[in-house]
């Protein structure tokens, strides 16, 4: 299944170089430059997070799709003059993140208006410790908008609620199921799962990027038969799909 | 709030007032325990039999993978387990932790347990081997070779020293793995480290919120019980335990039920002044 | 730096530990051991270990940060912020002195952690409890079908996870293992597929290096290339 998957997403990578696939309409994306303009007309920053992510675990996919939809989100707030802020929970994050974000301002032709230790701030490993600190941010400096794209753990609620409360419109995104429902329930858009994933390919239009996510969907296909099948098999009292899979 | 209705404010009750009402429902029965009564689950009841069935000379691997904002909920769970341990004869139990502060919250369980009460002697029926970094990473490495990853206990003593280490080297050594934990990264991982790979039974106790998420792997066989830590009452009812557990089962009943209240409050002012703006 | 050192040593060994540790967990590649172990088991053991060293050595990594990036703000007496910054620095002093002098167990190292940062952990995780209230007061107001079935959903699951109720009200746990059993978990073992895939296509991409995120910044000649 592993080695299908493989050769579904290398055949997405290479037929999306001719030919980029169409994604169906991701409502939060798509609510992007609209939660940045609300905090250029409102003259507030706008606060980005990526979560408890670290490049050296589990969660390191989504860590890298919310830093993916930082440098689209970090490009937006240069051109509309937006204070962006990005809070960072480990360190090791940080200097990639400053580069993005850099990259962005000079695209916009504004490196000047890029101050690192003021917008990209490492405020704590320690997850209460940052969620604390994010709580800060966000009583003190009030944003206008909250995006929070990556894994989450507990802090999720703590986040939402606090930003709800001063009036920040938010979109959170992340594939940690236990913390969707949170988001679910007070965020005014949301990404749930492999949405977050397919976000860079989505905002950037990379051809690589959007033919992996081609490729995921073949490969969900796959997985959608196989449990048809397997269903089938199980309730006329054949294992045949289950010994395949090796469960 | 002037030309406010009563629906209006009921609509909108400020968040203080909720706050301040909950708190109350919280403390009361803290101070006051109302001894309402504890329905056992058919998960925690799983949880008991596996380990009633255990034989004499069974070793288990216990992970306090839990942080210290999550020991009010875990804590009185992983106490009431360790005592339904102990208080079995010849079941040998090897704690780990792939949390931080793991070994901290082994020893408040330790201190509230006194494994002494039950005769268990620390390096003969019990003993901590430290917290290891990398959770799967360390979870992986613990299955492989567990005398490579760590060579002594969480004091710094080495490991050969303890009887209770004698044959023990890894996953297929041990007969039965408890996880507790506040992150997912845990409760799943065992799943793929140590299930999948060795076939171990495994058990897990985790956040409430956490449970349905967690399902999945309960339906699909590969863990035999998930638990809420909030379940812990039913535990101490069934092990004949009760301490904290049994006491939060009351504030957890009293605060569902004003949830419950609030939620319908909103709903009711939103009906009505929905029928009185029509 | 030449580009084959800056990107495609590291890709080319992510690729190369990746198919070996891949390869461990399915197969079992000669040559064996008498004790029926791959030559690829021991190198992983072997990586294992090091992702435990590297882990731990980036806390302490982190440590080093927290002092470089809070002594700045002391050094410049940033308003509103230099006297938290030198409180956190003098507590992590007293934490590390402690912990390395008499030891992580020792009574004090503990009277400490439980006194400060467990009571402050514990504290901050019940204030969820708050916000979850005040969260779902608003959310679960009905407003078309959608939200009354949600609502309905709520209250039922609500009403089962408070204990006392299930005993008064005994339908409750088989209505909630229904919803929780059958429906939720339905949809979260969906999530997981999707989840699982996007993480392999993630993996795949970094293996191939079509995903250089993890090298830091690269140039635009840099980030042309690829392997396989």
């Amino acid at each position: 299944m592993l080695i299908l998957i493989w050769v579904f997403i290398l055949y997405g990578m290479e037929r999306a170089k001719k030919e980029l696939p169409r994604f169906r309409r991701l409502t939060g994306l798509d609510a992007l430059p609209e939660m940045v303009g609300r905090a250029a007309e409102m003259n507030r920053p706008l606060h980005f997070t990526t979560g408890l992510g670290s490049l050296t675990t589990t969660v390191a996919p989504q860590l890298v799709a919310g830093l993916a939809v930082l440098a689209y989100v970090a490009e937006l707030c240069a051109n509309y003059g937006v204070k962006m802020i990005y809070s960072v929970y480990q360190a090791q994050v940080m200097p990639i993140a400053t580069e993005l974000m850099k990259d962005a301002y000079v695209k916009a032709g504004k490196p000047e208006e890029f101050i690192p230790e003021d917008q990209v701030r490492y405020l704590s490993g320690e997850q209460f410790a940052y969620a604390s600190a994010v709580q800060g941010i966000a009583e003190r400096e009030r944003p206008a908008a909250n995006i929070m794209i990556g894994p989450f753990y507990a802090e999720s609620m703590l986040f939402a609620e606090t930003f709800n409360r001063i009036g920040s419109i938010q979109l959170a995104g992340t594939a940690r199921g236990y913390q969707i429902p949170f988001f679910a329930v007070i965020c005014d858009y949301l990404l749930i799962a492999e949405e977050i994933y397919a976000a860079g390919a989505y905002l950037s239009k990379d051809p690589i990027t959007s033919g992996t996510i081609m490729g995921q969907d073949y490969g969900k296909i796959v997985a959608l038969l196989l449990m048809l099948l397997g269903v089938l098999a199980t309730t006329f009292g054949s294992s045949i799909i289950t010994d395949l899979l090796g469960m | 709030m002037s030309g406010q209705s009563i629906w209006d404010r009921l609509e909108n009750i400020p968040r203080e007032i909720l706050y301040g009402i909950l708190l109350v429902v919280f403390v009361i029965p803290m101070v006051f325990p109302l001894g309402l009564p504890v329905p056992i689950s058919s998960n925690v009841e799983t949880w008991y039999d596996t380990i009633e069935a255990l034989p004499p000379g069974s070793v288990v691997m216990i992970d306090f993978g839990y942080s210290g904002g999550g020991e009010p909920e875990l804590g009185p769970m992983a106490v009431a387990v360790y005592k339904h341990l102990f208080r079995k004869d010849g079941i040998k139990v090897v704690a780990m932790s792939t949390s931080i502060e793991g070994t901290q919250l082994w020893d408040r369980a330790m201190d509230e347990i006194r494994p002494e009460s039950y005769d268990a002697v620390y390096g003969v029926d019990y003993i901590h081997i430290g917290y290891i970094a990398g959770t799967e990473t360390a979870m992986a490495a613990i299955g492989t070779d567990l005398r490579a990853t760590t060579s002594t206990d969480y004091h710094g003593d080495s490991l050969s020293q303890f009887s209770i280490m004698d044959g023990i080297n890894g996953a297929e050594d041990f007969d039965l793995l408890i996880c507790y934990t506040t992150g997912g990264d845990q409760s799943e991982g065992w799943v793929r480290q140590w299930v999948t790979v060795y076939g171990t039974d495994y058990m897990c106790s985790v956040l409430a919120m956490m449970v349905p998420t967690m399902l999945p792997y309960q339906d699909a066989g590969q863990i035999i019980s998930v638990t809420s830590g909030a379940q812990a009452g039913e535990m101490e009812s069934l092990v004949r335990v009760p301490a904290r557990g049994i006491k939060s089962a009351d504030v957890i009943t009293l605060t569902h039920i004003l949830v419950i209240i609030y939620v319908l409050i909103g709903n009711v002012a939103a009906l009505m002044k929905r029928g009185g703006n029509s | 730096m030449s580009i084959t050192v800056r990107k495609t040593l590291p890709i080319v060994i992510v690729f190369v530990i990746a198919v070996v540790v891949m390869s461990d967990y399915f197969l079992v590649l000669p040559p064996v051991n008498d004790a029926g172990t791959s030559w690829t088991g021991s190198a992983v053991t072997s990586l294992q270990n090091w992702g435990i060293i590297l882990t731990a050595f980036s806390l302490g990594f982190g440590a080093v940060n927290l002092f470089f990036f809070h002594s700045k703000h002391i050094s410049r007496r940033t308003p509103d912020q230099w006297y938290y910054s030198l409180w956190l620095l003098i507590v992590v002093v007293i934490f590390t002195v402690i912990g390395v002098f008499l030891g992580p167990n020792s009574d004090q190292y503990s009277w400490l952690y439980n006194a400060s940062y467990f009571a402050l952990s514990a504290t901050v995780y019940s204030s969820l409890g708050f916000y979850m209230t005040s969260g779902v007061y608003r959310a679960l107001r009905v407003k078309n079908t959608e939200s009354g079935i949600f609502l309905v959903v709520g209250l039922l699951v609500l009403a089962k996870n408070a204990p006392a109720l299930t005993v008064y009200f005994p339908v409750l746990r088989d209505i909630v293992s229904f919803i929780t059993g059958i429906l939720t978990t339905s949809a979260q073992r969906g999530i997981m597929i999707g989840g699982a895939l996007g993480a392999i296509s993630l993996g795949i991409r970094t293996m191939t290096g079509r995903e250089t995120g993890f090298l830091g910044k690269l140039t635009e000649e840099e980030r042309g290339g690829a392997v396989g």
